[in-house]
């Protein structure tokens, strides 16, 4: 059974422990004008390995798994992407190709926003490249723990995720 | 001037003439004023370990001149270099944003020039400066990718000769050489520093390079690689 959609972000109330979505009002303003919100069920694929950035998608509810593919088909998953994450981040900013494949394990409320109001949107609100840059830090801390584990065989946190 | 180590210092960034090539260096006036005031211009020789995985983060390095290895170390000793860097790039970043230990080792490999930032100073300096937040932005978005695609290759690579295959083509497609049909590159890696590199032993590579010259996939000339059979390497590198 699929949730009603929440539409605007200033009266989600999950909103204030969310890194990203936590913006101040003028911000959060201009952000609920750009995005917009749409119900996926389970298994959509929100963007796939290897296709350009056109889009960010933050995920209000549900579960995404992050996951790379070898040319055979065999998948690894990076890690599960929970509410309030931004995903497409880095591949739109650095406007190259995604470089994970992000897939829905639940049916989800998805913010989208394009990859040109997102930057420009950036570029105009400090506040929310300053969370943007916490939020790429936190993926970046994940993904080094995920070569270390996948290198050497262990990881610093008790999540382990395998290949499947 | 002064030269340690053989390098020519660049003293300030406001007369740099690489900056405007590089993606962090490439400041707005008034951001490359404020950067100039914080940082610490410093020569390392090569081998200098700028900062130790588990270290809380003193701030950020910016890479001026050489190279840098980052690597992850098991406690077994076994390590895995994740990247060598290239000057322009910002080392310690994430540590320096989140407040959370380095992730990595980072070495000189080279001589090098290492412009370095407190971690206080370079956080007012975001906040105060919005273009230097979104050039920090995409500097981070870089490093994300090269960690996935880093974990793509250890992760879902079949063999050894899969992962030094895909680490060849990878080097193989910089600095021009992409379009080649015999596209040449300068090894500055020893055997141990590409099995690390590709979580493997000295042994292997050693190996594995051998039987590509045998092959006559690759040819050595001095320190310089030449892919003399990129169709051979990428049927090697798609594990076929």
């Amino acid at each position: 059974m699929e949730s009603a959609t929440q539409v605007s972000c200033l009266e989600c109330v999950g909103r204030p422990g969310r890194l990203f979505c936590d913006l101040p009002a003028e911000a959060l303003q201009e952000f609920d004008v750009l995005k917009s919100v749409n119900q996926y069920p389970r298994a959509t694929v929100l963007f796939r390995e290897g296709q350009p950035a056109q889009n960010v998608f933050v995920l209000c509810n549900g579960r995404v798994r992050l996951s790379v593919c070898s040319e055979s088909g065999r998948r690894l998953t990076l890690r599960i992407a929970g509410p309030g994450e931004v995903l497409g981040l880095s591949a739109s900013l650095s406007g190259s190709p995604h470089e994970m494949t992000a897939e829905l394990l639940a049916n989800a409320q998805v913010a989208l926003v394009k990859r040109r109001d997102l930057l420009r949107f950036l570029h105009e609100h400090r506040e929310a490249c300053l969370q943007v840059v916490s939020l790429l830090s936190q993926d970046l801390h994940f993904a080094y723990d995920r070569v270390r584990s996948v290198g050497l065989g262990r990881s610093r946190r008790s999540r382990v995720l395998r290949p499947h | 001037m002064l030269s340690p180590y053989g390098l020519d210092i660049i003293e300030s960034c406001l007369t740099c003439k690489l900056r405007t090539e590089r993606l962090f260096c490439d400041l707005s006036a008034a951001a490359l004023q404020t950067f100039e005031s914080i940082k610490y211009a410093t020569a390392y020789p090569k081998g200098a370990v700028l900062f130790v995985e588990g270290q809380a983060p003193r701030g950020i390095f910016v890479l001026c001149k050489g190279r840098v290895k980052l690597s992850i170390c098991a406690t077994d000793g076994k390590t895995l270099i994740v990247k060598i860097t290239e000057p322009g790039e910002v080392l310690g970043l994430s540590a320096t944003v989140s407040g959370k230990p380095y992730e990595l080792t980072a070495e000189t490999i080279d001589p090098s020039q290492v412009n370095f930032v407190k971690r206080d100073d370079f956080l007012r300096f975001l906040k105060e400066h919005s273009d230097a937040c979104f050039k920090v932005a995409e500097q981070l978005s870089e490093k994300y990718n090269t960690a996935c695609h880093e974990v793509r290759s250890l992760g879902l690579s079949h063999s050894a000769g899969e992962k030094l295959a895909k680490l060849l083509l990878d080097w193989g497609s910089k600095n021009g050489e992409a379009a080649k049909v015999e596209p040449h590159l300068k090894l500055a890696l020893t055997h141990e520093e590409i099995a690390q590199m590709i979580g493997t032993s000295r042994e292997t590579v050693t190996r594995l390079f051998a039987d590509l010259k045998k092959r006559q996939i690759v040819q050595t000339k001095g320190s310089t690689l030449v892919i003399r059979n990129k169709t051979a390497l990428k049927l090697i590198a798609s594990n076929n």
